[in-house]
């Protein structure tokens, strides 16, 4: 299963969701297969927060469905927030973990689901978020984010995926801060609210 | 921590608009959680790690809402990484409150390292901090610091010590 056409299912489900994604290549590929959602979805580079961060967006924007697109190194690095979202259960967040079992951005090395112990979906299930889930192949990837976008209790799909990144899509054209506005700005569009408003003085 | 010094802090948190805390608990500010926890207009959330609630404040200032991650000094040592890529990277604040462990006073050997360590590392953050040691500083220093961290997008910490802890 290639990460990019789960992507481009996922994509043709989300409308006026929010996403926070991982670093690395595919940040390219999900401005690609979902080119709606780039004004909605911000990517974060540092491992472990994603999720927390998905999780804190979830908290404060309770009507909105949030989805974090999450990664096998970015899980382990911080598997904490797995128990704290079994304790918070927010209704409105959706957790993708794309395992492709290495640490792609960084040309591939192994994490710690590449020798088959490892199962992230378990260990969310003990940790209190009994909706999850691995996934092999793009109809049940497919299946298992429609019945997650579509739930009360958080989920978490962990789909194996092949590594490799696709290299015939468009580079974004922003760093990191600017993206951080883009989707600031779009929240407050969406929202009707002021998040980064303008000083005292100009 | 005394009644009234919990009371300060809930006053001073309200009074920024924060209606979401993140927190670790610790023993100096032990009085203070479970306050915080009853409190109708605050939500909490109780995290596994610091960093973990850091990131989490992150994605509650995207969301338009006012968080702070309130902890032990020890916890800013567990919250460097995602401190330093939100606020030096993406530019998004997180404002902290601590109880200094390890200040003058300290009759824990294990807790002279916070002590140590904490003024140094918010100044190699570069994070501007108030160090309050008096009840009617309290709510002031917690308005200030979301003022800053909301002109400057990035992070701001009040350490409380002295009696006000102990």
């Amino acid at each position: 299963m290639k990460r990019y056409d789960c992507m481009e299912r996922l994509g043709a489900m989300l409308k006026d969701e929010l996403v926070i994604l991982s670093l690395g290549g595919s940040v390219d590929e999900w401005y690609n297969a979902a080119p709606h959602m780039r004004a909605a979805s911000l990517f974060q580079q540092q491992l472990g927060c994603v999720t927390p961060q998905a999780f804190g967006l979830a908290v404060g924007l309770p009507h909105r469905r949030i989805v974090s697109l999450d990664t096998d190194g970015g899980m382990l690095f911080n598997l904490g927030i797995l128990a704290t979202l079994g304790n918070e259960q927010p209704a409105n967040l959706l957790v993708v973990v794309w395992d492709n079992e290495c640490y792609q951005s960084i040309g591939g090395p192994p994490t710690h689901t590449a020798k088959g112990k490892v199962d992230i979906a378990a260990i969310a299930r003990g940790a209190g978020v009994g909706h999850s889930y691995t996934v092999y192949d793009l109809d049940a990837f497919e299946s298992r984010c429609r019945d997650g976008l579509a739930a009360r209790v958080p989920h978490v799909i962990v789909a194996k995926v092949e590594p490799g990144v696709r290299r015939d899509v468009h580079r974004k054209h922003s760093d990191g801060r600017e993206d951080k506005y883009i989707f600031v700005r779009h929240i407050e569009a969406t929202e009707g609210i002021v998040i980064m408003g303008p000083s005292e003085h100009n | 921590m005394q009644p009234n010094v919990v009371a300060r802090v809930i006053a001073g948190l309200k009074a920024a608009g924060v209606s979401v805390v993140c927190y670790l608990p610790d023993s100096l500010f032990k009085e203070l959680y479970p306050a915080l926890d009853q409190d109708p207009d605050i939500r909490t959330i109780q995290v596994t790690n610091e960093g973990e609630g850091a990131a989490i404040c992150g994605g509650l200032f995207l969301s338009g809402k006012r968080a702070a991650l309130i902890m032990e000094n020890s916890g800013l040592r567990a919250s460097i990484e995602p401190l330093a890529r939100m606020g030096m990277g993406a530019g998004i604040p997180v404002v902290m409150l601590m109880s200094y462990r390890g200040d003058l006073g300290e009759n824990n050997w294990w807790a002279i390292p916070h002590g140590m360590t904490m003024e140094p590392l918010l100044e190699a953050m570069r994070i501007p901090y108030r160090v309050v040691d008096r009840e009617d500083e309290i709510e002031r220093s917690i308005r200030d610091a979301f003022q800053w961290s909301y002109a400057a997008y990035y992070h701001s910490a009040i350490a409380l010590t002295g009696a006000l802890v102990r």
